[in-house]
Parts: structure tokens; C-alpha cells; sequence
């Protein structure tokens, strides 16, 4: 089972009820989003005038950069799925894949917030909740779960629910009689990276000319996972050190004095 | 670099103990997976509250609370809705935020500085409410009801503003909803079907979807969207003509890119093309119209090459358009529109959008305008009483008629605020304002300023600190749309095609309120009795209002809240045109009143050299200026970027994201910047942003100095002969980058 939701951006009219449903369901403070709208155009394109929108959120990618980066243990986990009762147990870090419904999730208890599975999304779908902050963090990740919690609980996502025109489509993309296997066969696709293949679930489905302006706007790069590395390897080091440091894996090898002193000098401004 | 990671915080996490000890972990029933503490806790298993009624905007969809610990954590649509459903906008959505808006009113307030400069004292409801009935009281008797005028807006401003009218007795009224919107719509649909048409076109039944200026889609109004959207999925045909490439022109088949302020020369070049060949329904035309000869004779004139050049398009495409309307006809939705007081030509463009309805038989059809048979329910308010017409401004008293015969309900705004700062015919000495912010709603705002200078008094009621309330001498703070009874929201299905059901729902609070805020009844009737009207109070609160209203369905607010807020019914089919039904596309009587009886263009001024002509329109995120204070819709759409062709940019030398101010041809300035959005989706001659930003009242701690304010630019009025509504399309600006004027290039 693969849980993906589909935007239909023919019925889409770009209205941002997606994204303040989701602020209220899931307490998303402000500037930060779990989803997002960004109107594209009107340009003209080959195709004629083009405007249309581009409603993002978390992928809950076939392979997901940001779950490799967890800097924190690993940690045997036993998964349940809903449906069936069965359950596996796996080696996970704070955040994971899951081997049921293929939703990828955070452990808020087990995140240090250093916001390197952040960094490592092409999408920006995740970001470091200060709302959530504990004794030894600044903030645990968070991001969309495809509303995993209400799923569970036989709901649909918040975003699909309060959508006006039925543009949000949710459902499981192994399930070939599924609505959202139809818009795939109808030609939905993800916007997978430049040159990679990480297979994101959220897909798009529209006229010919906006699918057009979409991926020629918003196809991601794969991050810079190098220097993600490099900070992923320190934060090992200093675990919930981190805080909100973020960016740090600029810094190199050495960060965490320099971390010191830039904090320092902060203090002073 | 900031890293936000104090000292302290540093070395007491770098001390390498990694151990976290976990907050209470909250174990799923369903899944077995362990969530933490640190997670939002979501809204499904809040309690669910019903028989909330919006008014983020107008639309009133029906809503359910999510309410967790006495807080509304949510707003979900009613899921028995069968008009929304489960569906809400961002605004709706946000309302939670305007419910616990730190800047709200909380208190009475006296303003204790200057109208226009307040400062602001705290006083009890008694004190306050002393005061406004001594004032207005006062005013009555020394110059007569006419001594008052009144600014309402939105559903709590109905019963004050009965009050007014028919207790009180002053014809000076003025809704914004009427004069500065839609009014002028109705009006016309009136003398030409007898009906206010509303926005009831059968769009998601139609074959093609004609707009003049309707972005649908930057105008959000939910089972109205519902509609468009089913129809368009449907395979409906879109037509839209605006200078700009909407969000509706997104989705079109046809864009017609028309030079501002010629639309009625576009229809009538269509409905005489129509006529000329015959492509028009004759078998309607016989049976349901009248004055077809005279109207066909008036608008002869109207060549496709004609319009075409008056309208700035290709005459083919004209031809186009007609062709496809006639070949789908009568299953055609020629929407009337909502906002429509652009230009001050705006009757004789709505006559001619009805005329077009008509003549393609597309009224009461599938596709067509039909109007929804909707249960009566009657709404328990003030008694009308006979007040005479002698201190009407709208009555030319030598000739015996009115001035601006087509006139919405009320008194159009610029003969109230000629009088009030005049003085003549009459003076008008006390003001009140409930609900709306006029100076975000009526053009010119110096003249409304000069209103308010020439009042003995002035009252305003909001649930927020508003431009205008900054004019107030008392300054009420009223409970919000989430906190009382109220507003009677009935209806149908929204596909007409579906199984005919209607509905019936009353607001109902979903939280109680805080601080000292209250009803509109509440405060109306306390003002009420200190101005010896005691005795005609029909209710004696506001549930006690809604109860006997519901009473005239065999509903009550207990039965409704026992049927989760919403009463289902069978339905009636809206399809059949009635016997009595006819189409005036000839009326007499507009013509013995002196305006032309056949749709007629009357030209806009044009846009003077080096100057492009202002024009605005609807945030998808945002209502008028009502919800710009709103953190998670500011947060949305925090300005209102200024759309400026692509070509026109590259020769003045703008690039996407400049900050730029406005200058207007009558020399205002703008008082804030915003940002440049060059795009090639807009004509060379006009620039656009959206309205409602650029508030101006520091208490607005969100919504201030954020975007910049169209309405203050928009200083040259334009008043439509036949309604008196406002034309507000009709000034013309330059931009200014960084000090310096940059001229519009031809």
C-alpha cells in the first residue's frame, strides 16, 4: 500500500483552503506550512497565456532523501497496519518510511530538531517547529503526514476535506481501481528531481499548458546531500546540541566550535 | 548567520547527554503507534459543535466548531450541508483567527482625543450606551430623524439598520453592499425581469459560462465555486472578458482581453449580430419579451467592426463568442456578476446582460439563469411604519420623482455625504456606522472624512478597530459571527439537477463570548429604549429574534440544533419559465424617466497620457478590508502585488518585486508601497491590484501599512445616472519607484 494524493489543477482555483485547514487542524504557527498555493503566472507560454497554481506539500517519496539524514540512533520501531492488524518491526531514526501505507513520519520524542531531514528535501516540505520545543530542543521537525492520525481513524486528510472543488484526490496508489491510480493512468505525475529518481507520491494532474508551467517552475534539485552529511556526522557528535542549528553542515567537520562562537557573538549583538 | 542558540542553551545542549526523556507518549486505539505529547493533538476527537453560520464573507456557509477545553480549535463545514458540505475557504477556515484576533474590541470606548486622532477610554455599556441615546435622541429632536445617517454592512447590521429606518425614520442609508456593489445589478435585472438575479445562473448544467469581470476563483464563494467547477468538468465552454488574465481566464476557452469600460459596447455588438441573423431564440422572444423591435432598432448600430474597435478585441472573435453562445443557447449562463459598480455605466450593462439572457432564451432553462426554489422564511424584526417621502434626498420634490430612479433600497451614498457636509438641503448631524469601514468601502475618503468633521456624533459598531472607527465618538464592541445567534441561512442543493432538497439553518454561537462584547439586539434595543422606543422592541434578544422567525417554519432553535443545524426538505424543480415571466428589452418606463429604454454604451473617460487606469478585484484569501488584520490570512497573501504588463515594465524599467507607491491623476500619493508583479496577463492601458489593503489604524497591528489601499487612490467619483450607485473604475495612475514618477507609456 501506498498512500499519494492528487491535485487536480483543472479543478484547482487556488483558493488556500488546503493550507488553513491544515494550519487549524495541526496548530502550524505562522511563518511555517505543512502545505502551501503559489500562484504561477500568467506568462505566455508555448502553449498560449498560462497561469495556474502550485499546491505543495510533503511527497511521502518512494525513496526520501530526508529519512537517510536522520542524524539520531537508530531505534527498533513495531509498525501496525491499520487494515490488517499485521505488524513488523524495523530499525528506524526519528523519522521513517512507513512499511505499511508508505507515509513518512517524525517521532517528535526522538527528533533533536537539527533540521537536517529539512535540508535534505528538494521540496521544503519540512520545516523546524519552534511550537515544539522541548528541554534539549528549539524545535522538533514537522511536516504533512497525509493526516496519518485522522486516516487512521478512517478520515480523509484535512486539506481534502475542506477542498472546495474536489482538486485534492487521497487514496492508495497500489489499489488500481483507486481514484488517484485512475488520475495516474490519466497522466498525473510528481515533480521528481532533476536527474534523480525519488518517486514522490503527491501527484498533478491539469491542462497540458499548466502541467507545463508547473515543472518548468517547481522540478527541484536533490539537495546538497554532501554537506548535509558533513552535519549529520556532527550532530551524531553533539546530538542535542543542534538546537536550531541550522545550515550548520556549511560550517564543516569543525562546526561545533564554531557553532560556540557564533552564538557567542550573538549574544553580544 | 544567526543561529537563535543563546549561551545557556548551547552549553546546556552540547553537553553531550543525549538521553530525552519523553513527555507522556499517547498511544493510537487504532493504530498501536505511539504519538508524543510534543504533537498537535488534531481536531477529530474535539468536541463537535453545530449551527455555526460564517461571515468571513457573505456567502454564509455552514459550519461545525471544533472546540477543545472551551477554545475553538477549528471550523469545518457542516457535513450535513448540501450546500458547502464539508468544504470551507481559506477565509472560513481562518476564522478562528479572527475569533481570537489580539487587536479585537473588547470594551466600550469613548474617544476622548479627536475624530480622526482618538485616544481612547474605557467606559461602562451603561455610560456608553447613555450616550448614544442622549446624542442620537437629541439629533432627532432638534433636527429631525433625516438628522441621522447610517453606514451598515454585513448581517448584524440588518436589525439597527430597520431600526433606523422604519422606527426612527430616516431614508439616510447607505450598504455598501448596495452602492458600492451589487445594487446596481439588481436594479437593472429589475426593470428588465421584475427580479433581482442575484448570481443564479445553473452553471453546473450550463454548455457555456459567459463572464464580464468575474474572476471566480480570486472570488471565492464556496457552492458557488461548485458550480463553475462541475460545470467546466462537465465540458462547459468558458467565456470571460476582463483586460487581465483572471484566474477565471486561466480556465477559458475564449479570453477576451477588452479595453476597460467598454463591455456594454461588446454585448450590444453581440446581441445585434444575434439579431441581424437570426441566431437569436425567436420562439422566446415572442412569447416571454417585450420591446424586441425597438431594442433591436436601438442597438443596430453596433457592428462587430464597430465594437471591435471600441473595445480594443478582434471582431472575430466577437462573432466567435455570439456564435458559440447561439449554438448552445438556451442552456447558456450569462452571469450577471457581483461586484458591478465599475464605471458609472454599469446599469446599462447589466440591462444588457439581462437583454442577453433574453434573447437566447436562457432564462429558467438548464444552464440558464434559474432561480432556486428556496423555502420562505419569515424574519422577525422592526415593524415597517409610514414614514413620509418629504426629507427624502433621492426625491426631486418639484418634479414629484425620484432622482436616481433605479435606486437599490436606501439612498444613494454621495446625496447623504453632500448633504451631511453641506448642510443642505437639510442638516444631518449624527452618524452611525455598523459593520462597515466606509473608508474602505466609498471612494474618496476625504469627503468621507468631511462627513464624519461635520457630525455632532458618531457611533461605530465592530467587531474589530477598523479605519473607520478611528472617527468614532463611541466605539461598541460587538460580538463576532462565532459567538451569537443570528443570520437564517436557506437554500438548495447547489446543482440544481440533483435531487430537489432545501435546507434551513440559523447561526448558533459555537464559543460564548469574551470580555463585554455583544448582540446586535442587545445593543439596537438599548439604544432603542433611551430613544422612547421601548414599546416597539419585537424581541427581546437575540435568540428570542431567531426563534420566532424559525417559528414561521414549525422550526425553533432546539429542533434545529436536535437536527445538527440543519433542517432538510423536499424541494420543488426550479426548471419552467413562468406564465407570468417577461423580458423587457424595451422599458418605457426607463425612457419616460429620461434614460434610454434599449441597453445603450455610454463611453468611460479615457485614460489620460502617461497614465493607466486603476483597476482591483478580489484576494482568493481575503473579504473587502475585513480580515487583512487576520494572521493566517495576512500570512497568505500579506500584500496586494500591482500587475503591470510585462512590456510596459521593460520600457519604464520595473522588474518583478520592485517596491513601488502610486500617485493618481488628481495628485493623492499613496501612503504605503507594495510590490510589482510584471506579468504579460494584463493590458498595456490598466494596472491591478487587489482591494481591501493599506489599513491605516496602527490597532490593526497586522493589517497596518501592509499592501497598499486601492480605495485611497480612488478619488474621482463616478456616480451611475439611473441607480446613484458608485463607478469606481474611473482613476488613472502612475507608479512611483524610489522617489521618481514613471510615466505610463502609451
Amino acid at each position: 500500500m501506498q498512500y499519494g494524493m492528487i491535485i487536480d489543477l483543472e479543478r484547482c482555483v487556488g483558493c488556500h483552503a488546503c493550507t488553513i485547514a491544515c494550519r487549524a487542524e495541526w496548530e502550524v504557527p505562522v511563518p511555517y506550512q505543512r502545505n502551501w498555493v503559489k500562484r504561477l503566472g500568467p506568462t505566455m507560454t508555448d502553449d498560449g497565456m498560462a497561469a495556474t497554481y502550485y499546491p505543495g506539500l510533503c511527497n511521502h517519496c518512494e525513496k526520501p532523501p530526508c529519512v537517510d539524514e536522520c542524524p539520531a540512533d537508530l531505534v527498533e520501531r513495531t509498525f501496525t497496519d491499520v487494515k490488517s492488524g499485521k505488524t513488523t518491526t524495523m530499525e528506524v531514526a526519528a523519522t521513517w518510511k512507513d512499511p505499511f501505507d508508505g507515509t513518512v513520519q517524525v517521532d517528535k520524542d526522538r527528533c533533536i530538531g537539527c533540521g537536517a531531514c529539512a535540508d535534505a528535501c528538494p521540496f521544503g516540505a519540512r520545516y523546524v517547529n519552534p511550537a515544539q520545543a522541548d528541554d534539549d530542543s528549539e524545535g522538533k521537525v514537522d511536516k504533512c503526514t497525509y493526516c496519518k492520525p485522522r486516516v487512521d481513524q478512517g478520515l480523509v486528510p484535512a486539506c481534502v476535506q475542506t477542498c472546495i472543488t474536489g482538486a485534492r484526490i487521497f487514496g492508495d496508489l497500489d489499489d488500481p481501481k483507486s481514484a488517484v491510480s485512475e488520475y495516474v493512468k490519466k497522466g498525473a505525475k510528481g515533480l521528481e528531481v532533476k536527474g534523480g529518481h525519488i518517486g514522490p507520491n503527491s501527484r498533478y494532474y491539469g491542462k497540458k499548458k499548466d502541467i507545463a508551467l508547473l515543472f518548468a517552475d517547481y522540478t527541484p534539485e536533490l539537495a546538497d546531500i554532501a554537506s548535509i552529511k558533513r552535519r549529520t556526522m556532527m550532530a551524531s557528535l553533539v546530538k542535542p546540541a543542534m538546537g536550531k542549528a541550522k545550515d550548520i553542515g556549511l560550517l564543516g567537520v569543525a562546526g561545533a566550535l564554531l557553532v560556540k562562537g557564533v552564538s557567542d557573538n550573538e549574544e553580544e549583538t | 548567520m544567526a543561529f537563535n542558540l543563546t549561551r545557556r542553551k548551547f552549553l546546556k545542549t552540547a553537553s553531550l547527554v543525549a538521553a530525552t526523556i519523553p513527555l507522556s507518549k499517547v498511544v493510537s486505539a487504532n493504530s498501536g503507534v505511539s504519538r508524543s505529547a510534543l504533537d498537535a493533538k488534531g481536531t477529530a476527537d474535539d468536541k463537535t459543535v453545530v449551527g455555526g453560520i460564517c461571515e468571513m464573507c457573505f456567502w454564509r456557509c455552514q459550519l461545525v466548531g471544533k472546540v477543545r477545553d472551551g477554545r475553538l480549535m477549528k471550523i469545518e463545514g457542516n457535513p450535513k450541508s448540501i450546500d458547502n458540505g464539508t468544504s470551507i475557504c481559506a477565509r472560513g477556515n481562518a476564522g478562528v483567527k479572527l475569533l481570537y484576533d489580539v487587536d479585537r474590541l473588547k470594551y466600550p470606548l469613548k474617544n476622548v482625543g479627536k475624530r480622526g486622532a482618538p485616544r481612547w477610554k474605557r467606559i461602562s455599556w451603561k455610560e456608553a450606551l447613555d450616550e448614544c441615546g442622549s446624542k442620537l435622541k437629541s439629533t432627532v429632536d432638534e433636527y429631525g430623524a433625516h438628522g441621522i445617517c447610517v453606514f451598515p454592512h454585513g448581517a448584524s447590521a440588518k436589525y439597527p439598520m430597520h431600526y433606523f429606518e422604519r422606527v426612527v425614520g430616516t431614508h439616510n442609508v447607505s450598504e455598501a453592499s448596495f452602492f458600492q456593489c451589487r445594487g446596481v445589478r439588481d436594479t437593472a435585472y429589475v426593470a428588465t425581469i421584475s427580479k433581482s438575479p442575484d448570481e443564479k445562473v445553473d452553471m453546473a448544467n450550463t454548455r457555456v459560462l459567459f463572464f464580464i469581470g468575474d474572476h471566480l476563483g480570486e472570488n471565492i464563494h464556496v457552492s458557488h465555486i461548485k458550480q463553475y467547477i462541475q460545470g467546466l468538468q462537465n465540458g462547459a465552454k468558458l467565456i470571460v472578458a476582463d483586460p487581465r488574465y483572471s484566474a477565471s481566464a486561466a480556465k477559458s476557452d475564449i479570453w477576451v482581453q477588452i479595453k476597460p469600460g467598454t463591455d456594454t459596447a461588446y454585448l450590444l455588438a453581440i446581441m445585434n449580430y444575434l439579431v441581424q441573423n437570426n441566431k437569436y431564440n425567436k420562439e422566446f422572444v415572442e412569447e416571454y419579451t417585450d420591446g424586441f423591435e425597438e431594442f433591436s432598432e436601438a442597438i443596430k448600430g453596433w457592428s462587430l467592426e464597430k465594437a471591435a474597435k471600441e473595445c480594443d478585441i478582434p471582431a472575430e472573435q466577437i462573432k466567435e463568442v455570439a456564435d458559440l453562445l447561439a449554438s448552445n443557447a438556451p442552456n447558456v449562463a450569462i452571469h450577471p456578476g457581483r461586484h458591478v459598480s465599475w464605471h458609472g455605466n454599469d446599469f446599462q450593462r447589466e440591462r444588457a446582460l439581462a437583454c442577453l439572457t433574453g434573447i437566447l432564451g436562457a432564462y429558467y432553462v438548464k444552464g440558464g439563469w434559474v432561480p432556486p426554489k428556496s423555502p420562505k422564511v419569515t424574519s422577525v424584526t422592526w415593524l415597517k411604519e409610514d414614514h413620509d417621502h418629504e426629507f427624502d434626498l433621492n426625491m426631486d420634490h418639484e418634479e414629484d420623482e425620484k432622482l436616481y430612479p433605479y435606486s437599490p433600497p436606501g439612498t444613494p451614498t454621495e446625496l447623504i455625504r453632500d448633504c451631511a457636509i453641506t448642510g443642505k438641503p437639510y442638516p444631518i448631524k449624527s452618524c452611525v456606522v455598523w459593520g462597515q469601514n466606509p473608508m474602505k468601502t466609498i471612494p474618496n475618503q476625504q469627503k468621507m472624512k468631511d462627513l464624519f468633521t461635520a457630525m455632532d456624533f458618531v457611533l461605530c459598531v465592530d467587531v474589530m478597530p477598523t479605519d473607520v472607527t478611528a472617527w468614532a465618538d463611541i466605539l461598541l464592541p460587538e460580538s463576532s459571527y462565532l459567538e451569537r445567534y443570528g443570520y437564517i441561512k436557506k437554500g438548495t442543493q447547489w446543482d440544481l439537477s440533483k435531487q430537489h432538497q432545501q435546507y434551513i439553518s440559523a447561526r448558533m454561537p459555537l464559543v460564548a463570548p469574551m470580555f463585554e462584547r455583544k448582540d446586535q439586539v442587545y445593543i439596537c434595543n438599548e439604544i432603542a429604549k433611551r430613544m422612547g422606543h421601548a414599546e416597539k422592541i419585537q424581541s427581546k434578544t437575540i435568540e428570542e429574534m431567531v426563534d420566532k422567525s424559525l417559528a414561521s417554519v414549525n422550526l425553533s432553535i432546539e429542533k434545529l440544533r436536535a437536527e445538527d443545524g440543519i433542517h432538510i426538505q423536499p424541494g420543488m424543480d426550479p426548471y419552467g419559465v413562468p406564465d407570468e415571466f417577461e423580458v423587457l428589452l424595451f422599458n418605457e418606463d426607463l425612457a419616460d424617466f429620461g434614460h434610454p429604454g434599449a441597453p445603450t454604451y455610454i463611453p468611460v473617460p479615457q485614460t489620460p497620457d502617461g497614465f493607466a487606469r486603476l483597476l482591483y478585484g478580489r484576494a482568493p484569501v481575503h473579504t473587502f478590508n475585513r480580515s487583512q488584520n487576520n494572521v493566517w490570512l495576512n500570512n497568505a497573501m500579506p500584500d496586494n502585488p500591482v500587475w503591470v504588463n510585462d512590456e510596459v515594465a521593460a520600457k519604464i524599467g520595473l522588474v518583478d518585486g520592485d517596491t513601488v507607491g502610486f500617485i493618481n491623476s488628481e495628485g493623492v500619493k499613496s501612503t504605503t508601497t507594495t510590490t510589482v508583479k510584471v506579468t504579460a496577463g494584463i493590458r498595456k492601458d490598466c494596472v491591478y491590484m487587489y482591494h481591501g489593503y493599506g489599513t491605516v489604524n496602527p490597532l490593526m497591528s497586522i493589517g497596518v501599512n501592509a499592501g497598499v489601499d486601492d480605495t485611497s487612490l480612488i478619488t474621482k467619483i463616478a456616480v451611475d445616472p439611473e441607480s446613484g450607485c458608485h463607478g469606481m473604475r474611473n482613476n488613472f495612475v502612475k507608479l512611483i519607484k524610489n522617489g521618481k514618477v514613471l510615466d505610463i507609456p502609451a
